[in-house]
């Protein structure tokens, strides 16, 4: 009986397997790259209706944060201010700034201005600025050096992760109240006042949540 | 030859078929509409008008050729953040804000608190100022948010089925106005539904003095409030009584359901258990004693310790002879006469009351005739009653015509233009006066309408009227105090405020409602009225405006014959004659909420029953019928009464009912409590033009319903349609635990005698502790550090700063289902429509649990050869039950990828993204809470839920979407969900008290004082039986609640430890009455069961057996 199988095909089952190993971790790898928020989220900057700079405004005028986003120490939202707002300044700067134009329209006819949402956390996640800003965290651990940023693009990964990582952690995190809006400002940790922040865990009861119900409702 | 239909030719509206969300412009296609139509769509839309083939073709490749590589799909979609162009006051992104209003109803009103998210009203609860609710609500008010977004509403002015503007319309009404102001009225009829409004009583005083001829009748399908003859017959004043309920210890109930009926159900329901309540055995001799005749069972008569069944029309002589024992005469003896009630129970009834004077009050049901409320104010006036447990108040006398006298004039012939304000006599009006036809015969009708209902069928001019969230308005509360309606929003769809109406054909200068309402209120009041009137608006009420009480009331010395004179003849009731009673429906009263989705899917708290409504009659007449199921094998304790059942769906019978040669068909139900030749119909379903949840359930009760009899008639005859069978989705069913002891009752006596009777009861009561030392511990360190070891699960760490909890008291739980809804509308909980509903899907996170129990039957009975019978007269108890969260909970356990999971304040909570939908945690739950979504509900219509994708175009219209709280997660096809404790009103209530502190200094102040978080069922609750709470807090209400002797815990031999714990129903029978029973009935019945009858004993009673209804 001549043989069905030439010998070569002995080798094939082996061959098939690490084939399937190298497509599969090539697969995997491919995944746990591109498909993770640090890929997907980081550096994205989208074009937005007025050509605000946070670098300007925030950095070298030394805007504080909570001129613009007023109600960011109260509600859990960081809301975006007002074209009234921003009229505020610019009825006497810049008044005819052909940039500002949008600003202008949207002031005399009281409909927003379309801004573009650079960082969104998914709808399952209940994430509260107040409470945030009011003991400790600065703007500048999730949003980055927004104070250096002409336009802003997303920073952090703002995943699952990095908010775990400082939830376990805080001690690494926290900065003084007062330098909370200071985007400049090193953590506590960072300056060598690491008591400090010892201290304020334990007398402001920080304890941030690790359960579910901190943030998915 | 081809025949011809003469079909009518469609309307301009039919043809555009049903447009929600635009405007009315475009049906009118007014002049503005053109340019609106070049700003709304895109300039790309008009472009193509030169885009040739081949460029077409050019683009069309190049976007194929983006598409396929997939950068564009792997975008990602860019989301926007619109703030406000001018800075709004007190308005912050992501905060909601509260504003005071009222929803009016009939002659009364139910202050409210609605919470709004950038303008849009998402909940509603009861306004804490307003003293008599103290901040509770009710499950109309709760639902009526929904109604606000119902996308059936009416969006348009119609007229002859052409849309209207809001222009055209103000014209028309100004010309009706100034074409009868010639003949002072003459030919110009008004029919409006009753109000309270002082505004609308000014307006409509004016129009009588401007339009004297006129006729201004009005009409209510549905009495709520005693007839004010009564009054004049016992007193000879225009009174109407205001309950104090809370001062009285006995209670006799003539026929009155005023737990939840009656324009001042939520106080009284409220009072009531605040004399209910009971801390501790020293207390309980301050509890009342509820004694209910009535000829349904309602959710009064269910919370009774003595229930007399009894025709509704044999009340007046059961009244007559308690009126006897209480005035000591025997004047009334003629009307009291052949009652088939025993002597006992009314000798003793009435022994007791006058043991009690002056603490104790008898209400009389608005649908009793005068003579019974004449006898009920003569009682509570000879038990000095008056000043202490009742008031009386003025009653504004009656100015308006009835719908009787309107049709006389109609059929005259003297009426030329109708408005009909609001109700739907076409649909409800009593059927002897052939409304549909009358409503013909006038040339020229107006109605003014939230729904394109039956009656706008008929109507050349349909005015679209604003929801009570939508405009100004004002409303007095039972007691009279002044509350103001005031918008949350702007009209939705350009409707038009009843006042306004008015204003209009008054040929007012001023017609905007808020200047209106501002000059009625700043003209009751002196000072500066800017200041008055906001104050008005901030407190929601306006002080000091209730009724005073009248003082000087005497009985009237002819009373008694002018009571005899008024009684209506005893009739007759039995098989050949059965009595009928008509009961507004407890969600879609008299059919004005059909069309909400909230209310339709609420199980009745009674029969159970949703989306249909049902012929209740008694097991006896049930059995003379040759309906009733074969009953086989063991009935569980707590039984449910028997249909025909088919894997859980109900196969109900189809009966005729024939009254007074009418007739109306519909299932019938066997619902055990019923007097026995009395059967019920409940109002509000049947609506054959209403929306698509209205549309179609149950039928109409009002076909056999006629002006002299409209609540009570007799004489009605009951057919069954052999072999036919209508599916009933009843939900009575669904989720049963029965038979472990679930409920724990116990007489006052012995509750004095052994407190802790709750924990003695139940099987861990006989099975040795888990820990033997877990008693003493107190619940600080239970709630903490449990007792490890004797469980097979891990305890999870409870290292949080509060620890939640709650405790039920099933002692004043009424069953009013207002949890339910407040829960729906809080957690964003969807409706499932019936179908789902019969295949025991529906999504309510918390449920009522209703059982019966009668102990009074033969041991043998229970499995035994004999049983064959329905119990007639049975005891109800209910439960509220939502996820008791477990401390070890064993939905945990099996959940495979951590979905659920603790956290370390104690609740169990679902992570709804981490859920594969397994739903292992629901076969395990032995609560069975758990509910999981099927389907898409919130993203389907109802009936579209099987088409999956492909029913994309009968999406939930965008209009539902904004009932959404946005605080919870609006969860997807495949999840599993349940009750969460409200966490995101929890996690809320830590930020808010985190901020606070922060910015007043004192960051480590971080604890939640108690009371600053509530749940959504537990601020719905009118009885206030929902206490939650920090465990850890010493001082919580929720500890002091547990500590008492009556907690216990559901299935607690599982050792679950769950954190939601009950506190044991007791009840507070007489044992003079010859109806007392020893024990409850469910406990005699669960001995029955469990002991033989040697130890036991014979019931007594034995007459009480029901007899066999297989004769």
């Amino acid at each position: 009986m001549s043989h069905v199988f030439p010998k070569w095909s002995n080798a094939l089952p082996l061959q098939i397997i690490l084939y399937l190993f190298v497509l599969g971790g090539t697969v995997t790898a491919g995944v746990t790259y591109y498909c993770t928020p640090k890929y997907l989220r980081v550096g994205y900057a989208p074009v937005q209706p007025v050509p605000y700079d946070h670098s300007l405004h925030a950095g070298q005028l030394g805007l504080d944060c909570r001129y613009c986003h007023s109600n960011v120490d109260q509600s859990g939202f960081a809301n975006l201010p007002t074209s009234q707002t921003c009229m505020n300044c610019h009825s006497l700067v810049k008044p005819q700034s052909p940039l500002l134009a949008v600003v202008r329209a949207s002031y005399q006819s009281g409909e927003p201005v379309p801004w573009v949402q650079v960082h969104k956390a998914p709808d399952y996640v209940y994430f509260n600025h107040a409470v945030h800003v009011n003991r400790g965290v600065s703007c500048v651990e999730c949003h980055g050096q927004i104070n250096e940023m002409p336009v802003v693009y997303h920073a952090k990964s703002l995943s699952m992760k990095f908010c775990l990582t400082c939830h376990r952690d805080p001690a690494s995190f926290l900065r003084a109240p007062a330098d909370v809006y200071n985007l400049d400002s090193p953590t506590l940790a960072a300056q060598g006042r690491a008591a400090e922040a010892a201290r304020l865990i334990h007398d402001w009861k920080i304890k941030p949540p690790e359960s579910c119900s901190g943030c998915h409702r | 030859m081809k025949r011809q239909f003469d079909h009518p030719a469609p309307s301009e509206r039919e043809l555009n078929g049903p447009r929600y969300w635009r405007s009315l412009d475009e049906l009118a296609a007014t002049p503005g509409f053109r340019a609106y139509l070049e700003r709304e769509f895109p300039e790309e839309a008009s472009r193509l008008d030169g885009v040739d083939r081949r460029q077409f073709f050019k683009l069309m490749a190049a976007s194929f050729a983006l598409g396929g590589i997939g950068l564009a799909g792997c975008r990602r979609p860019e989301a926007y953040v619109l703030p406000y162009g001018k800075s709004m006051e007190e308005v912050k992104d992501g905060l909601p804000l509260y504003f005071a209003t009222a929803m009016p109803l009939r002659r009364a009103a139910i202050p409210l608190v609605a919470e709004t998210y950038q303008g849009r009203p998402t909940k509603l609860e009861g306004n804490p100022s307003y003293q008599p609710h103290g901040g509770a609500s009710s499950l109309i008010a709760q639902a009526s948010l929904l109604d606000l977004y119902d996308p059936d509403r009416a969006t348009t002015h119609l007229k002859d089925g052409a849309a209207l503007t809001a222009a055209a319309l103000n014209d028309l009404l100004a010309a009706v106005g100034k074409k009868y102001a010639e003949g002072r009225g003459a030919g110009l009829a008004f029919l409006a539904e009753s109000s309270s409004s002082p505004t609308r009583a000014a307006l409509v005083a004016r129009l009588r003095e401007s339009l004297p001829a006129a006729v201004w009748a009005e009409y209510e399908p549905v009495i709520d409030e005693p007839p004010v003859e009564a009054a004049r017959i016992a007193f000879g004043r225009d009174v109407k009584p205001v309950y104090r309920l809370a001062a009285a210890r006995r209670v006799v109930s003539l026929d009155s359901d005023f737990l939840q009926t009656g324009p001042a159900a939520l106080a009284d329901a409220r009072n009531f258990a605040r004399g209910r309540r009971v801390a501790s055995p020293a207390g309980a001799d301050r509890m009342n004693r509820l004694y209910v005749a009535e000829s349904g069972l309602t959710i009064t008569g269910a919370m009774a310790d003595h229930r007399l069944r009894i025709a509704s029309s044999h009340v007046p002589a059961l009244a007559a002879a308690l009126a006897g024992r209480v005035l000591g005469t025997d004047a009334y003896a003629p009307l009291a006469a052949g009652l088939d009630v025993k002597p006992e129970w009314i000798a003793e009834c009435a022994a007791d009351l006058l043991a009690h004077r002056g603490g104790s009050l008898v209400l009389a049901g608005a649908h009793q005739p005068v003579a019974v409320h004449a006898l009920a104010y003569l009682m509570n006036a000879a038990l000095g009653n008056i000043g202490r447990t009742v008031d009386f108040v003025a009653a504004e006398p009656a100015g308006a015509a009835t719908i009787q006298q309107l049709a006389a004039v109609i059929k005259a012939g003297s009426v030329k233009t109708l408005f009909i304000l609001g109700g739907n006599p076409a649909y409800n009006a009593p059927a002897d006066l052939d409304w549909m036809a009358l409503q013909k015969s006038v040339p020229e009708v107006i109605r003014y309408g939230y729904y394109v209902d039956e009656t706008s069928a008929l109507a050349g001019v349909h005015i679209a009227a604003t929801h009570y969230l939508e405009s100004w308005g004002d409303a007095r509360t039972a007691d009279g105090t002044i509350v103001p309606v005031q918008p949350m929003i702007l009209p939705l769809f350009d409707g038009m405020n009843e006042l306004s109406l008015l204003t209009h054909v008054l040929g007012d200068a001023v017609t905007d409602p808020y200047t209106l309402v501002y000059h009625t209120i700043t003209g009751l009041t002196g000072g500066d009225p800017e200041k008055t009137f906001r104050r008005f608006l901030y407190d929601g009420l306006l002080e000091g405006t209730a009724y005073p009480p009248v003082g000087g009331l005497s009985p009237r010395a002819d009373a008694a014959a002018a009571i005899l004179a008024a009684a209506p003849r005893k009739p007759v009731v039995g098989a050949q004659s059965l009595e009928v009673r008509f009961a507004a429906d407890y969600k879609t009263d008299d059919g004005r909420f059909a069309n909400n989705g909230w209310l339709q899917e609420c199980p009745d708290p009674i029969t159970r029953l949703t989306w249909d409504n049902a012929i209740l009659i008694s097991p006896r007449l049930a059995g003379e019928l040759n309906i009733l199921p074969p009953l086989s094998g063991v009935l569980p304790v707590a039984r449910d009464e028997a249909a025909d059942w088919i894997n859980g769906r109900e196969q109900a019978h189809v009966g005729v009912v024939k009254l007074g040669g009418r007739t109306v068909r519909g299932p019938l139900q066997i619902q055990p409590g019923l007097s026995n030749y009395t059967i019920i119909l409940p109002l509000g379903y049947g609506r054959t033009r209403s929306g698509r949840v209205g549309t179609g359930a149950g039928f109409n009760a009002s076909a056999v319903r006629t002006g002299g009899t409209m609540h009570v008639a007799t004489g009605a005859t009951i057919e069954i349609i052999p072999d036919e069978r209508y599916t009933l989705a009843n939900t009575q069913e669904h989720w049963s635990l029965e038979g472990r002891d679930l409920i724990r009752e116990a007489n006052v006596d012995e509750f004095k005698a052994n407190p802790a009777f709750a924990a003695a009861l139940g099987l861990e009561a006989h099975s040795p502790p888990y820990d033997p030392e877990s008693a003493q511990r107190p619940l600080e360190e239970k709630a903490t550090e449990i007792p490890r070891g004797n469980s097979l699960y891990t305890t999870p760490k409870f290292d949080g700063l509060h620890q939640w909890g709650m405790s039920i008291d099933l002692n004043t739980c009424i069953g009013c289902q207002a949890c339910v809804i407040a829960c729906q509308a809080e957690n964003n909980i969807p409706i499932v429509g019936k179908d789902q509903v019969v295949r025991g899907r529906e999504m309510h996170w918390i449920r009522i649990d209703r059982y019966y129990s009668d102990g009074r039957i033969a041991t043998g009975a229970f499995g035994g050869a004999d049983n064959r019978s329905i119990p007639e007269d049975p005891q109800v108890s209910l439960e509220p039950m939502a996820c008791q969260q477990c401390e070890l909970a064993p939905c945990e356990m099996v959940c495979p990828v951590n979905a659920t999971v603790h956290d370390n304040e104690g609740l169990n909570v679902m992570a709804y993204n981490r859920c594969v939908g397994t739903r292992y945690c629901a076969n395990n739950c032995p609560y069975k809470v758990r509910r999981f979504n099927y389907f898409d509900w919130n993203k389907h219509a109802t009936d579209a839920l099987y088409l999956g994708p492909l029913g994309h175009q009968q999406e939930m219209p965008e209009l539902l979407k904004m009932v959404r709280n946005p605080e919870v997660t609006v969860r997807m096809r495949g999840v599993m969900e349940k009750c969460t404790y409200c966490v995101q009103r929890i996690e809320n209530a830590k930020i808010q008290q985190k901020v606070k502190a922060a910015q007043a200094g004192n960051p480590g102040d971080v604890l939640v004082r108690d009371g600053a978080v509530r749940t959504a069922c537990q601020q719905a609750c009118p009885v206030e039986a929902i206490v939650f709470g920090n465990l850890l807090d010493p001082e919580s209400a929720v500890r002091k609640a547990k500590a008492q002797p009556r907690d216990y815990a559901v299935l607690g031999y599982l050792n679950v430890r769950p954190r939601t714990t009950y506190l044991g129903k007791l009840r507070n029978p007489n044992p003079r009455m010859p109806d007392y029973a020893e024990l409850p009935l469910s406990r005699r019945e669960s001995n029955l069961k469990n002991h033989s009858a040697a130890e036991t004993g014979r019931p007594e009673s034995a007459d009480r057996k029901p007899e066999g209804n297989h004769a």
